[in-house]
């Protein structure tokens, strides 16, 4: 991979991203409607859940709102992310495979777009947690945000892995809609996975570590080594399928 | 550029051999042989869904022949029928994209103009775009977007042209420039092959060859 490459496309992504103003509003106004959401229809009526990724024995009480702030917060940035990274990956199909035949490679095209979408994980990501401490102050703030942000890099690594599979917009729109909706936007949560059957489904599922990482450091003092380690594990594992599919679909032919 | 490259026979640019192509049931290419020598223009023309742009995605490597073998020379530059150049980027910005492609030098953050600065000026004044070097893409004309398309594919002066209906869309003054930078490349013995439904000017090809029931026949 030559950097040279890798940052003149980062910087092409980024100015693309940068003149998509409405799109860059909806960025900061969505968490900020969510967060709307939340305070009109939650109270601070206690509410009691066991953490799946911790042992403590008895149960957390904590006000229903604070733990919906959380809640709201991952898949907020998780969702957004996600779509967003299906765009870059789908986005001018037929022109990158033209700079392609020009000379590119396709791991620089992919990791470009990829540090394009960090750049805007990274501000989503602190803007939410910039906004939380408005209305409820977690324990540990520091892991929360990066618990946000470790949301933003696994949906948005599974985003560029659906935009690799999927040629056109609306299959890639449904599958994130699908996964992100039973995952981050619902099992996550942990007043429904605290009494589930099957918690290992929930578990497996790209959100865990993400919201682990959060939860653990809003409502407790317990490590988060291990949500952070398998954040970055899942959303790793995911970027390298997404590169490895995306290569093989931007692959020039040679000889029959 | 590179194109599917196996060793060359003397002279020829490009040599395309004994190609086949079928999606499904549908023979598109059925024996496709071609030489491109230096310093040749080669006008390949056939009806609509004739198999000219098929041939073109194989001869450039973008899609595989199922038979057959395509061997180049030269560096190439490749002009696609459909426009692919970057909307929401400016015209210098999709010129720096693809310099640094062709390992031109791009955009970078150092002083003073790129190399490829100068042959940007040089085709935007050539091809009469050249107020527009700021502009957003999305805010140019149809004509004005495929002279882009066009542009980019020649910005490294490459030996070998492809060409996949490179002037639909241009105004007939415009249309007059694109052959005289044509023939100013062919005096310098760089070649190229232009792909359209219709030839208009057949004087200024040194050969047409028509694509007809997926072969390629003398016009």
């Amino acid at each position: 991979m030559r950097l040279k490459n890798i940052a003149t496309s980062w910087m092409m992504t980024m100015a693309e991203m940068r003149r998509s103003r409405i799109a860059l509003i909806l960025f900061f106004v969505i968490p900020s409607v969510f967060y709307a959401v939340i305070l009109l229809i939650t109270t601070h009526r206690p509410i009691a859940f066991r953490l799946a990724s911790i042992s403590l024995k008895s149960l957390i009480t904590v006000s229903q709102r604070d733990e919906a702030m959380v809640f709201i917060g991952l898949a907020a940035v998780g969702v957004l992310t996600s779509f967003l990274a299906l765009h870059l990956t789908q986005k001018h199909a037929e022109v990158n495979r033209r700079l392609v035949l020009a000379g590119y490679r396709t791991t620089e095209l992919l990791v470009s777009k990829f540090l394009a979408l960090v750049a805007v994980i990274a501000l989503v990501g602190l803007y939410v947690g910039a906004i939380t401490p408005i209305f409820f102050k977690p324990l540990r703030f520091g892991p929360v945000l990066l618990g946000f942000m470790m949301a933003g890099y696994v949906y948005g690594a599974y985003g560029m892995l659906v935009g690799a599979i999927f040629r056109r917009e609306l299959e890639g729109i449904l599958f994130i809609v699908l996964l992100a909706n039973l995952d981050i936007g619902w099992l996550q949560n942990p007043i429904y996975y605290f009494e589930a059957q099957n918690k290992a489904v929930i578990r497996s599922l790209p959100a865990y570590f993400p919201s682990q990482l959060s939860m653990v450091s809003a409502f407790t003092y317990e490590s988060v080594l291990r949500p952070l380690l398998g954040s970055l594990a899942y959303g790793t594992a995911l970027l390298a399928a997404a590169l490895l599919l995306y290569s093989l679909r931007m692959r020039l032919r040679k000889k029959p | 550029m590179s194109l599917p490259s196996v060793a060359l026979g003397a002279e020829a640019l490009l040599e395309v051999r004994g190609v086949r192509k079928s999606f499904g049931r549908r023979r598109v290419l059925r024996d496709v042989s071609f030489d491109v020598a230096p310093g040749r223009i080669v006008g390949i023309t056939g009806e609509n869904g004739s198999g000219k742009t098929t041939l073109l995605r194989i001869v450039v490597g973008l899609l595989a022949p199922d038979e057959g073998v395509v061997r180049g020379s030269a560096r190439s530059g490749y002009c696609p029928q459909d426009l692919a150049v970057f909307e929401t980027l400016t015209v210098r910005e999709n010129f720096a994209y693809f310099a640094t492609a062709y390992g031109l030098g791009g955009a970078g953050s150092g002083k003073g103009p790129r190399p490829w600065t100068r042959t940007m000026d040089e085709l935007c004044a050539r091809f009469r775009f050249a107020d527009y070097r700021e502009s957003l893409v999305s805010t140019l004309s149809g004509g004005t977007r495929q002279k882009l398309n066009f542009c980019l594919s020649i910005l490294h002066d490459p030996g070998l042209l492809i060409l996949d209906e490179p002037y639909a869309g241009l105004d007939w003054e415009t249309y007059l420039r694109f052959w005289e930078f044509a023939e100013e490349r062919r005096a310098l013995g760089k070649s190229a092959v232009i792909v359209s439904h219709f030839v208009y000017d057949r004087s200024r090809f040194d050969a047409v060859l028509e694509l007809r029931e997926g072969v390629l026949r003398c016009a």
